[in-house]
């Protein structure tokens, strides 16, 4: 059996005296995709935070590929494709330069070409030139996704990943989700709602006020039937 | 190595873009010769005293402004978190920022050059070549000093404002040096008869390149 790529283990957070994430444990492998479903200020954002190293825990352990996520060296952020809430895009440069630049950072053998491949992907081959900052909301968000991707990381993490789009936009983000769960990558993104990405299988965890409920099935998950009765109401 | 040339490249490339840090620091340079041309009297002060001041004062607030420039681009839209992410070493991030704030100051310092040869009627000629290595010792400390500052104050309210306070204090014995020594150039003297000043900016320069690339990855990061 291999080895996890996450794994969390009594997993707490706190800012201050507010509580954002309490006893979460979380275990996924390679080549699986999980959604964390919760509404605002439910501790998405902040697991998915301490999972890429920005933050540390207040307590327990969160590891990625079986290192700590305080240290994570070099080798293994290569390895870490993260899509947050802001696109990490530079608005003066265009759209080819963001990802050739994110490219040399990730040591890609042929940036610019790679560059090229990703904007066709996501539907901007026709404003590669333009600069980030002309860019709807819709199409910075591709492009961010597009950046997560690029170096074709062993581990997804996406904050929100269909906020913003339109329906084109939402099913272009989820064969990107299709696709990298399909080459093996593991893919935790996080959402208000369960989303519908057909031809792949994922776990769905609901969050509430820092509880992660048990993965359930999506249903029940979409009646908020297991964080209820994790929550005692 | 290749995270290095990638940074420094898109600074560049970001500021060819704009301009603005260049622009303003070339701006910032000649309204400090004016002021000072105009209110101090050459009659009574030796004119070489007065424009090595006057020059270390316009290189201080280039600085600032460059340092501040350099990291400014990287608050949009979280693109510091995408630095960090990344495989890129907080070391080399500080390099490639400390090149660029330094590329910025060495550009602002040639036009105050220009300008204080100029506005204090001195000659281009030995003295003014005698300048170079001075003011080059002086930007590197300056620019690592204000680099890293400029990482923790970006991150607080009124960074801007907090930057000048916590650097201009602590670069002190760095400028006094600086300046004696580029009024001795100024004046005619040789390189080696300013030993002493000289060795004060190295030191200077060698502890705050150290402190920067030691210490940029605790301050860059999140809170």
């Amino acid at each position: 059996m291999s080895a996890p790529v996450v794994e969390t283990h009594s997993l707490a957070k706190t800012y201050g005296l507010a509580l954002v994430l309490r006893d979460v444990d979380l275990r996924l492998l390679s080549g699986a995709g999980a959604f964390v479903i919760g509404g605002n200020g439910a501790g998405k954002s902040t697991l998915l935070r301490i999972l890429a190293g920005l933050e540390a825990p207040s307590g327990g352990h969160a590891f990625v590929f079986g290192q700590d996520t305080r240290k994570l060296a070099a080798r293994y952020r290569l390895r870490i494709g993260v899509m947050a809430h802001q696109s990490f895009l530079y608005p003066n440069l265009t759209a080819r330069e963001n990802l050739e630049f994110f490219g040399e950072l990730y040591s890609l053998a042929e940036p610019r070409a790679s560059a090229d491949r990703w904007l066709s992907r996501i539907g901007l081959a026709d404003v590669a030139d333009a600069r980030v900052r002309t860019f709807s909301r819709g199409m910075e968000q591709r492009l961010s996704a597009a950046r997560a991707m690029l170096a074709e990381p062993a581990l997804l993490l996406l904050d929100e990943p269909f906020a913003s789009l339109d329906h084109d936009g939402a099913e272009i983000i989820a064969s990107l989700i299709r696709g990298a769960i399909e080459r093996g990558a593991a893919v935790i993104a996080t959402a208000h709602a369960v989303p519908e990405i057909e031809g792949v299988e994922f776990a769905v965890y609901e969050i509430a006020r820092g509880l992660l409920a048990e993965p359930a099935p999506k249903e029940e998950v979409r009646r908020g039937g297991r964080i209820r009765s994790l929550l005692g109401r | 190595m290749s995270g290095f040339a990638a940074v420094l490249r898109k600074d560049l490339r970001l500021e060819l873009r704009s301009g603005e840090s260049t622009l303003a620091l070339l701006a910032l340079s000649m309204l400090v010769l004016v002021v000072l041309v105009f209110a101090l009297d050459a009659a009574r002060v030796r004119s070489v005293d007065v424009a090595a001041g006057a020059l270390w004062v316009a290189m201080v607030f280039a600085g600032m402004l460059g340092a501040n420039r350099a990291l400014l681009a990287e608050r949009d839209n979280g693109a510091i978190r995408g630095l960090l992410l990344s495989p890129l070493d907080p070391g080399t991030l500080f390099a490639a920022k400390l090149a660029a704030a330094l590329i910025f100051m060495a550009v602002a310092e040639v036009g105050a050059v220009i300008l204080m040869v100029l506005f204090f009627n001195l000659e281009f000629d030995q003295s003014i070549a005698r300048l170079a290595p001075i003011l080059a010792l002086g930007a590197i400390g300056f620019s690592a000093l204000a680099t890293l500052l400029s990482a923790i104050t970006g991150r607080t309210r009124g960074g801007d404002m907090l930057l000048p306070i916590l650097a201009v204090p602590i670069f002190v014995p760095a400028l006094i040096a600086g300046v004696k020594a580029s009024a001795a150039a100024l004046a005619g003297a040789p390189l080696s008869s300013m030993g002493d000043w000289l060795k004060i900016m190295v030191a200077f320069d060698v502890l705050f390149v150290t402190a920067g690339y030691l210490l940029f990855e605790h301050v860059v990061g999140e809170d």
